[in-house]
């Protein structure tokens, strides 16, 4: 009885649990521009995940799977599905996952077909691989509910449905190590356990081999998404867009959100973007963004673009940003090689690069 | 003295107790023309309007109006110049309606009520202005206010009219407005000077802009010739090298754990939506200017002010979800507020040293003392004199009759003898002389070098610049920019913190 008239005044008051905050970006999240200005590689038409085996740069483009040599990029073959997560396993095969319904593992990202195909009727929004432990291959499902390309109908049903899944490449078996996620979007191998980006829950966990779970970073200002090993130990934690007031409160109210979804198209719903500005019908315009006609870095995102350097124990070290004026937004993949991040914008399909070198002192500082 | 020229200060000084507000600043204002004053916090654009305006009288220099020596010593006597000022807390009678505000100070002696609001009704149409006469002012808009001051000084002829940061207080859809309105008075042959922060604001609306800095004109010169950059450095641009503030820091302090959060504060009007951390080991530098609630922000987390009291925001103390209503829980869990106004807020000016500390230290205890020992009071406030070097020619010695350094130490005593591990100074070495300062300085720098976490709000860039490892911009109620003092320079800062 106490406890639901608490409830109910911290509902009325907004305090609480029902305190409607979002945390700043500021400490190892201050903001900058490196991000915005980072060197456009290429540009594509969907870009979705990267990859790297160490020697080249694989690139999801939809269907297509691309590599990049140099400055150009290369197709390396096509599938007849959009191809939702990639990664390159150690011993030089290729694993795809194909519109988030099917995981397929090559012998050569060139091979004609592949050696082992996972095809669950469960898997509905695979959206993120990594090598795991032994001969397995580790992978997110998103959403048991919503496929991938729902993410953000899963986020306004406020879906917990997502699970980490372990597909075993000798036995062909697939075993589920955690379930439950709020929109689990993001793995890879961290010491004996596996770091799990949660989008909705805003953080990061560590997952034992008993699918034990650990908080390792959470309270986020954003949204994550994939992570990828960096070489000189720690991570890369990519954020496809942050989280705003606004939205946190439209996810409060049940009633406003289902008629939302019910009857406004998805395009215009009071819900984050991979990329903004597109349109005078967008929520969130006039002087939450603009004062005297200029875009302020710091109103309230609708799109955003963040990579986060972590560190071994998931520690954030510095960020890079491509603030709200920006347009490098949609941030979904980002993958160290020969002294550079490559970061995919999908908001704009744009392939980036960012030399590191001096980076980490000059963030760090 | 050219017939173009509506009013002018030639010279103008103005001290206060000796120290000078402007000095020896010259400013011509154009007829008919909008003229923009710039500058930071305490560069002396509100004492020059004032001077305009009548509210206080020059030291030396003169003032001219049409070409003709003037003084006014009183704001009616600037009115009867045709000179009027619309103050940013606005000076109408908020019990009284708009139409009693409008021909206040020219009532007949026999007033009929309804004639007065025909004739501001009246009066209101001819300005397009849409305010009911019979509306009670202080139930009225921050636009609609201005409009009835606006209407007043129209009403009385002004010639000048003077506006301090006007648009402050106005949403986006009544600036745009009170713009046309200014834009309507120009044509009317209405000569405006206005105060402002917001750059955009004044390279869009005025003809010419005027920059001072530190009490003195740094330029003037037609809008269309400046750019934002161009107004910023004129602005900060300080030549510090013969200062105390003439070297720049080449490393900073790690950050060490999150002690504080605050994550969408809100106090209306002051602070809205406000975000941010401050870290342990660490300065954390705050500037901003006037309005820009960096006080207000951190007065809450003291719990010297409330939050809003719906949705106000949420402050996290070394993890922990807090609310204080009143300073003493607060300071309890270890946070201690230096204020910025010592006189009011600081002390008992006619308690002695020692006995001030000691209360510093009673607000600590929980549910207080029934008795006191002086000899308590007597060793803690000798202990703290001793270490914080105030110069007191005894512990007997009453506040009120040291130096303002001296008091400043009190109130910094007062506050670390309470052992906090979150203090904020608030303007820590306003009005203090500069001895004072350098020990002042050395005390925030040992308070981070042993762990503790420290804020600092200032209004003085290089003070900022020279003592904090992080430095956080706020603007009009919300923190908008965070620097390393390694990469941040007061283009960048002053920057951030205009609008």
């Amino acid at each position: 009885m106490i406890a639901a008239l608490k409830t109910f005044t911290d509902r009325l008051l907004g305090r609480g649990d029902a305190t409607i905050t979002v945390p700043s970006f500021d400490g190892a999240l201050k903001p900058n521009q490196i991000l915005e200005k980072a060197e456009i590689v290429a540009q594509f038409d969907a870009p979705e995940d990267l990859a790297t085996d160490g020697k080249a740069l694989y690139i999801a483009d939809g269907a297509t799977l691309r590599r990049l040599d140099g400055t150009a990029t290369a197709e390396v073959r096509r599938f007849d599905r959009p191809i939702s997560a990639l990664c390159c396993m150690p011993d030089g095969g290729i694993a795809v996952a194909l519109d988030g319904r099917e995981v397929q593992v090559f012998a050569t990202p060139a091979a004609p077909s592949p050696t082992v195909t996972f095809s669950d009727a469960s898997m509905l929004a695979i959206n993120a691989l990594a090598p795991g432990p032994g001969k397995t291959l580790v992978a997110t499902d998103g959403s048991s509910a919503r496929p991938y390309r729902q993410w953000v109908h899963d986020l306004m049903e406020r879906g917990r449905t997502g699970r980490v899944l372990v597909l075993d490449l000798e036995s062909r078996s697939i075993r589920t190590l955690a379930s439950g996620l709020a929109y689990a979007f993001g793995v890879c191998a961290g010491g004996n356990d596996l770091f799990v980006s949660e989008s909705w829950r805003h953080r990061v966990v560590a997952l034992g081999a008993d699918g034990s779970q650990r908080t390792v970073l959470e309270h986020l200002p954003v949204y994550p998404s994939r992570l990828s090993p960096a070489p000189s130990g720690g991570f890369w934690l990519t954020a496809f867009t942050a989280r705003t007031q606004l939205v946190e409160f439209v996810l409060r109210e049940n009633a406003y959100r289902r008629r939302m979804m019910a009857e406004i198209d998805p395009e215009y719903w009071i819900a984050p973007k991979l990329t903004s500005g597109q349109s005078f019908l967008e929520p969130m315009q006039g002087a939450h963004i603009k004062t005297m006609g200029v875009v302020k870095p710091w109103a309230p995102p609708r799109s955003y673009g963040l990579v986060i350097r972590l560190d071994a124990d998931g520690v954030p070290l510095y960020a890079l940003h491509s603030r709200v004026d920006g347009v490098n937004h949609g941030v979904v993949s980002a993958v160290e090689m020969d002294g550079a991040l490559f970061a995919i914008a999908k908001g704009p399909g744009r392939l980036l690069r960012v030399r590191l070198a001096g980076i980490e002192q000059e963030l760090r500082a | 003295m050219s017939d173009d020229i509506i009013l002018a200060l030639r010279k103008a000084t103005k001290l206060y107790a000796g120290v000078p507000a402007i000095e020896n600043v010259d400013f011509e204002l154009r007829r008919g023309e909008i003229h923009a004053l710039v500058g930071e916090n305490g560069a002396g654009k509100s004492t020059l309007t004032k001077v305009m305006a009548g509210v206080v009288a020059l030291t030396s220099g003169k003032m001219e109006v049409d070409g003709v020596e003037a003084t006014p010593r009183t704001p009616l006597e600037a009115r009867h110049l045709g000179i009027a000022m619309v103050f940013q807390e606005n000076s109408l009678v908020p019990t009284m309606t708009v139409a009693q505000n409008l021909f206040l100070g020219q009532e007949k002696f026999y007033n009929r009520l309804r004639g007065i609001y025909i004739a501001a009704q009246q009066f209101l149409q001819s300005l397009n202005f849409d305010v009911t006469p019979t509306a009670t002012v202080g139930l009225l808009g921050a636009a609609k206010k201005q409009m009835v001051e606006i209407a007043r000084a129209v009403l009385h002829e002004a010639k000048v009219i003077i506006f301090d940061e006007p648009t402050a207080t106005l949403t986006p859809e009544e600036k745009k407005y009170f713009f046309d309105l200014v834009r309507d008075l120009k044509r009317r042959g209405v000569s405006i000077v206005f105060i402002s922060h917001a750059l955009e604001e004044a390279l869009i609306l005025a003809d010419r802009i005027t920059v001072l800095r530190d009490g003195k004109h740094v330029v003037t010169d037609d809008a269309a010739k400046f750019d934002r950059a161009r107004i910023v450095q004129a602005m900060v641009g300080r030549d510090l090298s013969n200062t105390l503030y003439g070297l720049r820091k080449n490393s900073v302090r790690p950050a060490g754990a999150r002690v504080l959060t605050v994550q969408n504060l809100k106090m209306a009007p002051m602070v809205k939506n406000n975000s941010l951390s401050v870290f342990a080991g660490q300065i954390t530098g705050v500037f901003g200017l006037v309005g820009a609630g960096r006080t207000e922000t951190f007065k809450i987390v003291a719990g010297v002010l409330k939050r809003d009291f719906f949705h106000g925001g949420e402050v996290i103390l070394h993890g922990k979800s807090v609310r204080y209503r009143v300073p003493a829980p607060a300071v309890r869990a270890g946070i201690a507020y230096v204020t910025e106004d010592r006189k009011v807020e600081g002390f008992f000016e006619t308690m002695s040293v020692a006995r001030n500390i000691y209360l510093g230290l009673l607000a600590k205890l929980p549910g207080g003392r029934f008795f006191l020992s002086s000899r308590e009071a007597e060793k803690v406030g000798k202990t703290w004199v001793e270490r914080l070097k105030v110069r007191a020619t005894g512990n007997d010695i009453k506040v009120v009759e040291l130096s303002g350094g001296n008091q400043q130490k009190v109130v910094i005593a007062k506050s670390l003898v309470q052992e906090p591990d979150l203090i904020i100074f608030d303007e820590p070495t306003r009005g203090v002389d500069v001895g004072a300062i350098v020990e002042i300085h050395e005390l925030i720098q040992r308070l981070a070098d042993e762990g503790k976490a420290v804020v600092m709000i200032s209004s003085y860039l290089p003070e900022i610049m020279a003592l904090s490892d992080r430095i956080l911009v706020s603007r009009q109620g919300k923190v908008v920019e965070e620097f390393s003092a390694l990469d941040a320079t007061e283009e960048k800062i002053m920057y951030a913190a205009v609008h």
